[in-house]
C-alpha cells in the first residue's frame, strides 16, 4: 500500500490466504439486482505481470492471484481464518499420530477441458512442483520437515534423471483410488492443513504438459515442462476461472470455467491489468476504466476529501508486520539494552499518521491483528524517550559510537521517507546524529544476506498462511542470514519454536509461541513498528465479498468466484 | 601509349563513362559492406565480453528478492544449476558465445520458460515505432529549421530558431519527459477538468506516442538544426551559389537544388550519432513513459540481474548502432561522388 518497492518487498511472503466464503455469495445474491451477463465484467489492477501461469512456479502474490482463480488447492481458509474448509477436497482425515493426511476429492471435479480431476493428477502436480530441477521458488513449506521423503530436496543431483525420478517416487504422495489423495508427513505438523491451501499445491495434467512439450521428456529438462503455461490455449486448470487471453505487459483475461464442480462464477470476464503506476490506475478508476485498485498513498488525502470516492474506499488489515532489524553481530547492537533504546525511541503513532496517512497501524508485537497469536499485552517496546535514554546510559554507549551507524535503506521514495522519519526520531529522542544509507534494492539484499549492515528496515513478514509457525521460524538461528538478517542470540528460542511447530495440541502451541514472542519483544530482537493495512477503492457496482484480512496485492489476491456486478 | 602526330589521345582525357563508374563503385561497395559486416563480429564479441563480466561484477544475484522473504539457499542452488550459473564464469562465457553463434540467446530469468528472443520480439515493435517516428520528425524539422535559420541569418527568425536549439540541446530527455508529463498530463488534466490531456502511461500505439516521440526527438532536432545551419551558411558563400544567383535562378531552385544538396554532407554524418542517440534515449524515454519496448526491457533486466536478457538487448542495441553507421557511410557515396569507399 505504501510505495512500490515496499509493496513488492513483502508481497512474496503474504498471500494465499484469502478466500471468500465459497458459494455463499452466489446463493444469497439478490438476483433482481444482478446486472445482465454482458455487464458481468470485473477489471482489477494487479500491478505486475505474472512471471508464470504455472501455479507451481508462481512465487509472488501478484502471480498467485491468477493461480488462485485458475486452479484450486485441496483446502481453503475459512473467512474468519479460524480454520480451513473444503475446496478441491470435500473432506480430509488426519491419522492420530498426525502423520497421514487423507484427502477425499470432490467426486465431480472437472478440468476446464471437461475431463475429470483424478487423484493421480494431484500426485503429478505435487511431483511437478517438487521436482528440484525446476527450482520452484515457493517450495520450502513442502520439503522443509513436512512431506515424507522430501527433506533431501536440496541434495538431489538435478543432472541425473534417475536421481530425480527416485526422489519424486519416494515422496509420501499416493493415490489409492481416483478420488483419494494421501500425503504422508515426515513429522507431525499441525500447520500442514494450511500449507495445502497455497496456490502452488494444485493438480497438474500430465497429458497437457507432455502434449505441449511435444512428447515425453526426462525429469532433468527444465524448459519443456513449462511450455504449456505460456499459452492461454494449453493452460488447463481445475479452478472456477480459465484464462482466455494473455496480452503480455498489459492484461490477462479470465472467463468462467463452466465445468467447475462448484458451479461457474457469475463474472463473465475477470480482467487483471498490469498497471505499475499507481496514479495512472487511480485516474483510470476515476474514469470508470477499472473497478478495483489499491489507492496510491499519495492519493489517500484526495480520496478522503472526495465524498463519492470516500464511500468506495475500504481499509483492510493485512497479516503483515514491519520492523527495524538490528545487526546484533555488531557491538554495541549485541546489547539488548541498546537495541531496546532504539525500539523505544520511535513514535509509531506519529509514523503511521504523518507518513502513511493513518492507513497502517502501530504495533509493538510480532503476530499481526487478525490471526491466532495476536497479543498486545507486552509493552516493553512502547514509545518512551526517557526510558530509552536511560537504557543507553545504562549500557554505557555514547552518541559518537552510535553516530557511525547508518540505517540501510532501499532506494525508493516510500522507504526513504519512512526511514528519514525514523532516523529523525532517533536523532531527536536519543540525541544522535545518524544518517541514512540509501542503496539500490538488489545491493541492499546482497548486503543483508552477508550481514553487511548496521540497522536495516523496514523489514517485514506477511503470512503465507495464518499459522504462527509461518512467523516464528524467521528468527531461529538456522535462518541467520537467510531471513533472520540481524541474527540475534535468543537462549532457548529455537527449541521452543521447534516444540510448538511439531506439537499437535493447539492450546499448548499457542502458549509456546506466546513465550517465543515475549523473547523477541523483551530482548528487542528487532524493533516492531507497524502492521500494514490496505486502502482499496472498489466500484459500488462490484459486489465483492471480502474477508477481513487481505494481502497487499489484494486487488487480485482474492477469490472472485462468488463476485458479481450489480445493475448500474 | 604512343602519341601519334602530336595529337593527344582524346579518349584519355575524357571522364570514364558513367556506367563504368557505377560498376566499379558497386563492386567496391559490396566489398566495403562485406568487410564492415565482418567487422561487426569482433565488435559484438567485445560488447559481449565487456557486458558479461561487468554484469557479473554488479552486486546482487538474479535470485535476490527486492525485499522481504528471500528464496532459500536450497532453491537458489537449484536455480543456479538450472541456468548454468554454478559453472565457473569463463565457462559460462564460452558457453554463451557458443550459443550466440547458434543464434540461441537463452532463457530469461524473469519470465519462466520464455526465451530472450521472444521477449525482444515482443518489445521491438514499440521501440521501432518510437524510433522511426522520431527519425521521421528529426530529419525534416531539424534540416528545415537549420536551413531557415541560415537563410535568415542574423534576423529574429535565426535567433529564435537557434535559441530554441540551444535550450533543447541543454535539457536531458528525462527532464523533458518529466516536465511534459507534469504540464500536458497532470496540470492539463487539472485545468481542463480531465477534458483534455495527454496520457502518460499505460502505453498504446495512439495518442500515447505524442509525448515520448517529442521527448526523444527534441535533442536530435536541435543538434541537426545547428549542424545544418552551419553547413548551409558555408554553402551559400560558395562561388557556384553566387553563379546561380547571377544566372537569375529562383530562390527555391537555388535552395533546393544547389544549397540543400551540398549542405547535406555534414548532416548525414550526424545521422549515425542521432540513431545511436535514439537507441540509448529509448532506455530513458521508455522508462519515463512506461513503454514496454526494448529500452525498458533492458532497464528492468539490469535491475533484476536477468543476465541473458541484459546480454541479448545489449547485442541488439550494439548491432542497431553499427548497422546505422554502416548505412550512413554508404549514403556518403550517393550524396558526394568524391567519396570513395575503401
Amino acid at each position: 500500500m505504501q510505495l512500490s518497492t515496499r509493496s513488492r518487498s513483502i508481497a512474496f511472503a503474504c498471500s494465499g490466504l484469502f478466500v471468500v466464503a465459497a458459494c455463499g455469495g452466489n446463493s444469497s445474491a439478490p438476483s433482481a439486482n444482478l446486472a445482465p451477463p454482458a455487464q458481468q465484467i470485473l477489471r482489477v489492477n494487479t500491478v505486475v505481470e505474472p512471471n508464470s501461469y504455472d501455479p507451481t512456479q508462481e512465487t509472488y502474490a501478484y502471480e498467485g492471484s491468477v493461480g488462485h482463480e485458475t486452479f484450486e488447492a485441496l483446502l481453503k481458509p475459512k473467512a474468519d481464518l479460524s480454520d480451513v474448509q473444503a475446496a478441491a477436497a470435500k473432506s480430509y482425515d488426519v491419522s492420530s499420530d498426525g502423520l497421514t493426511y487423507t484427502f477425499h476429492l470432490q467426486p465431480n471435479a472437472k478440468w476446464s477441458d471437461g475431463k475429470p480431476v483424478t487423484a493421480s493428477d494431484w500426485v503429478y502436480g505435487y511431483q511437478h512442483f517438487l521436482n528440484p530441477a525446476l527450482a520452484a521458488g515457493y517450495v520450502d513449506p513442502f520439503f522443509d520437515g513436512t512431506i515424507a521423503g522430501a527433506a533431501n530436496y536440496g541434495s538431489v543431483d538435478v543432472s541425473s534423471a534417475s536421481a530425480i525420478d527416485s526422489y519424486l517416487s519416494g515422496l509420501g504422495l499416493s493415490a489409492p483410488d481416483a478420488t483419494t489423495f494421501v500425503i504422508k508427513l515426515a513429522h507431525p505438523a499441525a500447520y500442514f492443513k494450511w500449507v495445502v491451501t497455497l496456490w502452488v499445491a494444485v493438480p497438474i495434467r500430465k497429458d497437457v504438459v507432455e502434449s505441449a512439450a511435444g512428447g515425453t521428456f526426462p525429469s532433468t529438462d527444465t524448459t519443456k515442462p513449462e511450455v504449456w503455461a505460456n499459452n492461454a490455449k494449453t493452460i488447463v486448470g481445475n479452478g472456477p476461472f480459465k484464462i482466455s487471453e494473455i496480452v503480455s505487459k498489459d492484461h490477462v483475461t479470465m472467463v468462467p470455467n463452466n465445468t467447475y464442480w462448484g458451479g461457474a462464477p457469475k463474472i463473465q470476464q475477470l480482467i487483471y491489468y498490469f498497471i505499475a503506476d499507481g496514479n495512472t490506475a487511480f485516474s483510470k478508476y476515476q474514469t470508470g476504466a477499472l473497478d478495483i485498485i489499491n489507492t496510491p498513498v499519495a492519493d489517500v488525502t484526495v480520496v478522503r476529501g472526495d465524498a463519492t470516492l470516500a464511500k468506495q474506499a475500504h481499509l483492510y488489515p493485512e497479516l503483515t508486520t514491519f520492523w527495524m532489524t538490528f545487526n546484533t553481530q555488531k557491538a554495541p547492537l549485541d546489547n539488548a539494552d541498546v537495541r531496546m533504546a532504539f525500539a523505544k525511541s520511535i513514535d509509531r503513532n506519529a509514523l503511521v499518521n504523518d507518513i502513511e496517512h493513518g492507513t497502517d497501524k502501530a504495533i509493538q508485537s510480532f503476530i499481526p491483528n487478525g490471526m491466532s497469536g495476536y497479543d498486545t499485552s507486552d509493552n516493553a517496546q512502547a514509545f518512551d524517550p526517557t526510558a530509552a535514554k536511560a537504557l543507553l546510559a545504562k549500557a554505557g554507549v555514547t552518541a559518537s559510537t552510535l553516530n557511525k551507524f547508518k540505517l540501510l535503506t532501499r532506494n525508493s521514495t516510500g522507504n526513504k521517507t519512512l526511514n528519514q522519519f525514523i532516523v529523525n526520531q532517533w536523532n531527536t529522542n536519543l540525541g544522535l546524529n545518524m544518517q541514512l544509507d540509501v542503496i539500490d534494492s538488489k545491493t541492499v539484499t546482497s548486503r543483508i544476506r552477508k550481514g553487511n549492515f548496521d540497522i536495516y528496515g523496514p523489514d517485514g513478514w506477511g503470512a503465507d498462511y495464518p499459522d504462527q509457525q509461518d512467523f516464528f521460524d524467521i528468527f531461529t538461528s538456522t535462518a541467520c542470514h537467510n531471513l533472520n538478517w540481524g541474527c540475534p542470540t535468543l537462549a532457548g528460542y529455537d527449541a521452543l519454536v521447534q516444540k510448538a511447530d511439531t506439537e499437535l495440541n493447539q492450546t499448548q502451541r499457542n502458549a509456546d509461541y506466546l513465550r517465543a514472542q515475549k523473547m523477541l519483544i523483551d530482548q528487542a530482537a528487532v524493533g516492531f513498528m507497524y502492521q500494514q493495512y490496505e486502502y482499496d477503492l472498489i466500484a459500488p457496482y462490484a459486489n465483492v465479498t471480502r474477508t477481513a484480512f487481505d494481502d497487499e496485492y489484494t486487488p487480485g489476491d482474492q477469490n472472485y468466484q462468488s463476485a458479481y456486478i450489480t445493475a448500474h | 601509349m604512343a602519341v601519334i602526330a602530336g595529337r593527344p589521345n582524346r579518349g584519355a582525357l575524357l571522364p570514364p563513362r558513367f556506367s563504368a563508374v557505377t560498376e566499379s563503385r558497386a563492386g567496391s561497395l559490396a566489398i566495403f559492406v562485406t568487410r564492415r559486416a565482418l567487422w561487426m563480429i569482433p565488435v559484438v564479441f567485445f560488447v559481449i565480453l565487456i557486458t558479461f563480466f561487468l554484469m557479473h561484477l554488479a552486486p546482487g544475484s538474479p535470485w535476490d528478492r527486492g525485499g522481504g522473504r528471500q528464496l532459500s539457499q536450497v532453491v537458489v542452488n537449484n536455480l543456479n544449476i538450472k541456468y548454468g550459473l554454478n559453472k565457473p564464469e569463463y565457462q559460462q562465457f564460452l558457453l554463451y558465445l557458443w550459443n550466440v553463434g547458434h543464434f540461441d540467446f537463452g532463457l530469461s530469468y524473469q519470465y519462466e520458460g520464455k526465451t530472450v528472443t521472444s521477449l525482444i520480439g515482443e518489445g521491438f515493435p514499440y521501440t521501432a515505432t518510437l524510433g522511426v517516428l522520431a527519425f521521421l520528425i528529426i530529419v525534416p524539422v531539424g534540416v528545415g529549421l537549420g536551413v531557415l535559420a541560415a537563410l535568415r541569418q542574423n534576423t529574429r527568425t535565426d535567433y529564435i530558431t537557434m535559441g530554441f536549439a540551444t535550450v533543447a540541446a541543454s535539457f536531458p530527455n528525462f527532464v523533458v519527459g518529466a516536465l511534459m508529463v507534469v504540464v500536458f498530463s497532470v496540470l492539463m488534466a487539472k485545468w481542463t477538468q480531465h477534458a483534455f490531456f495527454l496520457p502518460a502511461a499505460d502505453f498504446g500505439i495512439d495518442d500515447h506516442l505524442i509525448m515520448p516521440v517529442i521527448t526523444l526527438s527534441l535533442l536530435p532536432i536541435a543538434y541537426t538544426a545547428r549542424i545544418t545551419r552551419a553547413s548551409t551558411l558555408d554553402t551559400i558563400r560558395q562561388d557556384y551559389i553566387r553563379t546561380a544567383w547571377a544566372k537569375g535562378l529562383s530562390e527555391r531552385m537555388i535552395v533546393v537544388r544547389h544549397v540543400l544538396k551540398n549542405s547535406l554532407m555534414p548532416v548525414v554524418t550526424t545521422l549515425g550519432p542521432t540513431f545511436a542517440f535514439l537507441v540509448t534515449g529509448s532506455l530513458i524515454v521508455e522508462t519515463v513513459f512506461n513503454i514496454p519496448g526494448i529500452g525498458r526491457a533492458f532497464v528492468t533486466a539490469v535491475e533484476s540481474r536477468d543476465y541473458p536478457m541484459i546480454l541479448g538487448t545489449t547485442i541488439l542495441l550494439a548491432l542497431v548502432v553499427a548497422i546505422a553507421n554502416l548505412i550512413v557511410d554508404i549514403l556518403y557515396v550517393f550524396i558526394d561522388p568524391r567519396v570513395r569507399l575503401t
